[in-house]
């Protein structure tokens, strides 16, 4: 079953077209790799998910929910992070979770719970503003991850991270749909990590989707094509590169 | 829950700390004026709440309407500073929901101003004109009149403080706003329905029918400034 799926969604600004008629298939309870140069649109489609911005055609569905008449129904199940961390500096990471804990209605367990998963437990009493980057972003992340919801949308979850840090919270992330079911829509520009963590994975560029499907489709799509096929590192590379050389050609 | 989550986001910001010590600072004033000039106003044949407001009310509605703009503005900083607001629109409520919410601290806020400036003309009506009767209704039908003139202001100064991403820009607007309104002439009852104007205008000092007409104006006002409040957030949400 699809827990989130688009019908050609497509996102333009003015003429110029960030997600161009795309339509995805996310399987329930895996972890799906959303990957694309600087600029693809990847962050503009987790924007659609969450109605930080507004389609200009096609549609989507999670769990069930049509947007834009089921928005607040998703919102309550989905946990999400989009680009930078967002707090307020003038709480500590604790109080920044309680405000969120409140207005999703959460037991009162879930605030700790999401400090211990993302290992900012002993630092839960300083002001977010004086947290260090990596700590920011931690706090983003818990602020997904809080009370486990159904589906987490993340936006290069890892950045800025240290390399314990990435570990940590790949393992989480590929913990996540065994331990509670969660279905997560990550994306990442370390190909190597998305390897070890991703079942599906998404290609996204120039706001087109080039492929979508498992790590093993892609090894034999790609070899079809003449791609290599070594890691995914390689094959994305050639694979964008053949597609912007076709773009090129055609114009 | 709204209103108890606003208050919670205000932590080390000092919002409480502006308004209370603003209360003080405005309740001086009357306390202030008559300990230096009190035969000049001892002298003078009206009810003591009225001297005392003609005297002092203009100074402390200025200070009033300040600490309403600079204070939407720290209500609205701590969404922007770090961009919490983004996470916010990620949560299932609605952002008209925070802005009411917001708008509720900040009466709330202005009651307690007004409550501690009510205190002081009190004080000052009892010690120096002796106590008299129906002071408290006098007192309370002019504060009660005030914080009802007051409702547009504070909702316009937190709609402005919501569009704009940059403190500096809706408290600069704010401040220019209230100069504006300190220069428009009482006499003129059109000019002076501008909402930052309101809060500068007294209940006894108004005769009957005009004090209706602006207790009208305040609360037609207060009506326009939330529709408008909510056009905006529709708006700007069907532009991002
Ligand atoms: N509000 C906006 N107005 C105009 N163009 C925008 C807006 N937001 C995004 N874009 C454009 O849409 C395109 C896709 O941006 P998006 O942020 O989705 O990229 P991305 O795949 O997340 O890239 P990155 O890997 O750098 O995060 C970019 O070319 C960007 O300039
Ligand atoms: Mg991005």
């Amino acid at each position: 079953m699809n827990i989130i799926e688009t019908q050609n969604l497509t996102k333009t600004y003015g003429d110029f077209t960030a997600v161009s008629g795309i339509s995805l298939h996310v399987p329930k309870g895996t972890v799906y790799g959303f990957l694309g140069p600087n600029g693809a649109g990847k962050s503009t489609t987790m924007k659609l998910f969450l109605g930080l911005t507004q389609p200009t055609g096609g549609s989507f569905v999670i769990d069930g929910k049509r947007f834009p008449g089921g928005r607040v129904q998703i919102l309550k199940e989905v946990g999400s992070f989009i680009e930078a961390p967002a707090f307020y500096g003038n709480l500590t990471g604790e109080e920044n979770l309680e405000i969120i804990r409140r207005i999703l209605g959460l037991p009162r367990s879930s605030v700790a719970d999401a400090l211990e998963l993302t290992g900012l437990t002993q630092h839960r009493r300083k002001l977010a503003k004086k947290y260090s980057i990596g700590m920011k972003q931690r706090l983003g992340l818990a602020g997904a991850l809080i009370g486990r919801p159904p589906v987490l949308i993340l936006d290069e979850p890892t950045n800025g991270l240290d390399p314990v840090g990435i570990h940590e919270i790949r393992s989480l992330i590929r913990s996540l749909p065994q331990q509670f079911g969660c279905t997560v829509f990550v994306s990442s520009h370390l190909l190597s990590e998305m390897e070890l963590m991703a079942d599906n994975i998404g290609i996204l560029n120039h706001g087109r989707l080039l492929f979508e499907g498992t790590l093993d489709d892609l090894k034999s799509s790609a070899a079809a094509q003449g791609c290599p096929t070594g890691s995914l590192e390689d094959t994305f590379l050639a694979m964008i590169d053949a597609d912007n050389r076709q773009r090129g050609g055609a114009r | 829950m709204i209103v108890s989550l606003e208050c919670k986001k205000l932590k080390r910001t000092g919002f409480k700390a502006a308004f209370f010590g603003g209360g003080i600072l405005a309740a001086a004033v009357p306390a202030l004026n008559m300990a230096f000039r009190s035969e000049a106003y001892l002298s003078m044949d009206a009810p003591p709440v009225k001297i005392l407001l003609n005297a002092n009310w203009q100074m402390m509605a200025m200070l009033n309407v300040l600490l309403i703009v600079a204070g939407a503005c720290i209500l609205y900083h701590i969404e922007y500073a770090d961009h919490a607001i983004r996470k916010m629109r990620t949560l299932p409520f609605s952002e008209s929901a925070v802005f009411f919410g917001k708008t509720a601290v900040l009466v709330s806020a202005c009651i307690l101003l007004l409550a501690i400036e009510a205190a002081s003309i009190f004080g000052c009506s009892v010690h120096w004109f002796g106590p008299a009767a129906g002071l408290y209704r006098e007192i309370l039908k002019n504060f009660g009149f005030f914080l009802l003139l007051m409702l547009p202001a504070i909702l316009l100064s937190l709609a402005a403080a919501s569009v704009c991403r940059n403190m500096w820009t809706a408290l600069g607007t704010g401040v220019v706003c209230v100069f504006a309104a300190t220069m428009i002439p009482a006499q003129n009852f059109a000019l002076s329905l501008f909402p930052f104007a309101l809060p500068f205008r007294t209940f006894s000092d108004l005769s009957g029918s005009a004090a209706r007409n602006y207790a009208i104006a305040g609360a037609a006002e207060t009506v326009g400034a939330a529709a408008l409040a909510i056009l905006i957030l529709k708006i700007r949400r069907s532009f991002e």
